[in-house]
């Protein structure tokens, strides 16, 4: 219980730095072409990585199909350029369905 | 000065706007946080004091999915690095915020994703009023949808029953779509991340994982960036 009061105390703190470190120190600095690179690709990474953990869980204990044509769903919705809660209410939908099924 | 004070209120007008739309989307996403975190064992004040102070829906999810599955430090590290983009986008914003180092340190914790994406301008500044006015809008939203979800907590059978478990890594998946599709060549280090996730979290704690899988992003050192690199990935919390 400590660890997590701990955690959300230092992951605002951490924020809180990250928005203000720019404006009140760096100003305008250019930040590296490569450098931005990889921080344009850390959220990517990121996202993909912390989906995969979600669906899995620790040591795979969370593992459920029905998740997978759901989400398979949303991304094609997605790509087809639908709103945001179109996608989600569609994925939702199929995997509710999946399972009432099962 | 006239003509500047009434720029400025087109811009408050236009920032309020466009956080409505935002706040309706991070409301729902809220509701469905507050409940995902109490289900996974969270006391339900320090969820809503935690969307209170951090107001990042990427790095609070990350945050309680990778707690859960042990290891503090990894679980902080890997949500400071998903917000890592911060830094970068209120740099950004340096040049149009007004005052001392002080008074633009305070402003610039308005920049959250959305807000700041809608106040950037073509020339590469930020529309001031804009961005605090969206996000003005998007963070009573945030706090109030996830004291909705962790005090209303449905129960995990009736979650599962409805799919309402989707609704994260869905959120998530729409925000990775966005991204990838805005930049084709992300496409390996999503798969890489991906599999690199799935791998070892079958040995590792959850955070760990993660924090593994953000080793791919170091594969966009080897490729020139796009013109448009300077962009956000992603757009909303």
């Amino acid at each position: 219980m400590t660890s997590m009061y701990v955690a959300v105390a230092a992951l605002a703190i951490i924020n809180i730095v990250y928005k203000a470190a720019g404006p009140a120190i760096l100003g305008d600095h250019e930040f590296s072409a490569r450098t931005h690179a990889v921080l344009n690709a850390l959220p990517v990474a990121l996202l993909s990585g912390l989906i995969v953990v979600d669906l899995l869980g620790p040591k795979w204990s969370d593992a459920d199909w029905t998740m997978v044509p759901g989400l398979l769903t949303v991304a094609i919705v997605r790509i087809r350029r639908a709103p945001d809660l179109v996608c989600i209410l569609a994925g939702v939908a199929v995997t509710a369905g999946l399972r009432a099924l099962t | 000065m006239t003509n500047r004070s009434s720029a400025a209120g087109t811009s408050w007008r236009a920032g309020f706007k466009v956080g409505a739309g935002l706040a309706a989307g991070a409301f729902a996403l809220a509701v469905s946080f507050g409940a995902f975190a109490v289900t996974h064992g969270w006391p339900a004040g320090l969820t809503i004091l935690m969307s209170l102070l951090v107001f990042s829906g990427s790095a609070q999810f990350a945050l309680v999915t990778t707690l859960t599955g042990g290891g503090m430090l990894p679980a902080v590290a890997s949500a400071a690095l998903m917000n890592l983009r911060f830094v970068p986008m209120a740099a950004a914003t340096a040049s149009s915020l007004p005052g001392g180092p002080l008074r633009r340190a305070m402003e610039g914790q308005a920049v959250v994703d959305g807000s700041w994406v809608s106040a950037h301008r073509p020339d590469g500044t930020t529309d001031r009023e804009k961005m605090l006015a969206a996000t003005l809008v998007q963070w009573p939203a945030w706090v109030l949808g996830t004291a909705l979800g962790a005090l209303a907590v449905p129960s995990t059978d009736f979650i599962e029953a409805v799919g309402l478990d989707l609704i994260f890594p869905g959120f998530f998946l729409v925000l990775l779509i966005d991204s990838l599709t805005e930049s084709v060549r992300l496409i390996p280090v999503a798969l890489a991340a991906a599999a690199i996730a799935s791998l070892s979290c079958r040995f590792l704690p959850t955070g760990v994982a993660l924090l593994l899988a953000s080793v791919a992003a170091l594969s966009a050192l080897r490729r020139p960036p796009e013109p448009s690199a300077g962009e956000s990935t992603g757009g909303r919390p």
